[in-house]
């Protein structure tokens, strides 16, 4: 018991402090270095693709239910028809949320307003999306299906 | 024939030992899932990973395939005390845990001079790409959901790298005191 290591596990001296530890090897801050570079790429590419007039798509599955303006003119409360039963979804001034749902857990009514490009809400059980895409010069007041 | 012969041999002393710590780390592990369930979290889909902690302090004192069983059985266990098992939740849960624990125990035999930090670093960003995955093929089928998933990889970098010190740490407090 506690004399498990790897054969090519690290074998610095031990530090003594709980702080030292956080500095990790050079291949734990390789690692690190990578997985930040990665993602920051991958965030770039993202919000270069995402730009534009934002916009709320509301999913179920593949199936897309409804698109809405981000800033509609008046209050907008869509229905969207899950597995579960009905999640309801508003779009107002402080941007779009989920206030009611069929599911068991709620973390979706939780997750409060999202106004950003990229901002998504997603109710798992029910198996609802919404996302805020960005879409470039379409004057939409809105589409459904 | 003598009655003693038909039994089976006596365990030894560090084999019962070693099961008995695994069965400790395997409540420990499972009660530290129950109490991230429960304490209010950054978002549905981020959680802080604590009881990765014992999976690697497994990993480190009992081997690769003890932190592999202990990571399935605390996902099961964790599951059915807080009533998800065989939901959505559940099966997120169990395949993101066996990813994280596959990239853990390749990363434990491959990757050289590579400490409990660097491989909890691989497991948390590993762990949260499934969960992606999982829930894309599975239940919501857009591609939109992966616009979340750089700044959640951000933190996932995070708590891998202080859960891996962590576990570094209470391994090696444990392994001086044993001595």
């Amino acid at each position: 018991m506690l004399n498990h290591t790897p054969n090519n596990a690290a074998t610095e001296q031990a530090p003594d402090k709980l702080w030292q530890w956080l500095k990790g090897t050079w291949t734990d801050r390789i690692l690190l270095l990578i997985a930040i570079i990665a993602i920051a790429i991958s965030w770039q590419w993202l919000h270069q693709h995402l730009a534009g007039t934002p916009l709320v798509h509301i999913y179920h599955g593949k199936t897309l239910l409804a698109t809405y303006p981000l800033h509609p003119e008046h209050p907008i409360h869509f229905q969207a028809q899950g597995d579960l039963g009905i999640s309801d979804i508003s779009i107002d001034n402080e941007g779009v949320s989920i206030t009611h749902s069929a599911c068991t857990t709620q973390r979706c009514t939780l997750s409060g307003h999202r106004h950003r490009i990229g901002d998504i809400l997603a109710c798992v059980p029910n198996r609802i999306l919404v996302s805020i895409q960005g879409q470039q010069d379409i004057p939409l007041d809105a589409t459904t299906e | 024939m003598s009655k003693t012969s038909n039994m089976p041999p006596r365990p030894s002393l560090a084999s019962l030992q070693a099961h008995a710590y695994w069965l400790g780390l395997l409540v420990l592990a499972s009660g530290l899932q129950i109490f991230e369930a429960s304490m209010p979290s950054l978002g549905p889909w981020f959680k802080l990973g604590l009881a990765n902690i014992i999976t690697l302090i497994a990993l480190a004192s009992l081997g690769p395939k003890a932190a592999c069983t202990l990571a399935i059985g605390r996902v099961i266990i964790g599951s059915f005390f807080m009533g998800t098992i065989f939901t959505p939740t559940f099966i997120i849960s169990l395949s993101a845990t066996l990813a994280a624990i596959s990239v853990m125990l390749l990363a434990w035999y491959l990757i050289p001079r590579i400490s409990l930090i660097g491989i909890s670093l691989l497991a948390a960003l590993t762990h949260m790409c499934m969960q992606f995955f999982v829930v894309e093929h599975l239940f919501i089928q857009q591609s939109a959901l992966y616009y979340l998933l750089p700044p959640l990889l951000v933190l996932s970098c995070a708590t891998g790298w202080l859960n891996g010190a962590l576990a570094e740490y209470i391994t090696t407090q444990l392994k001086a005191r044993n001595r």
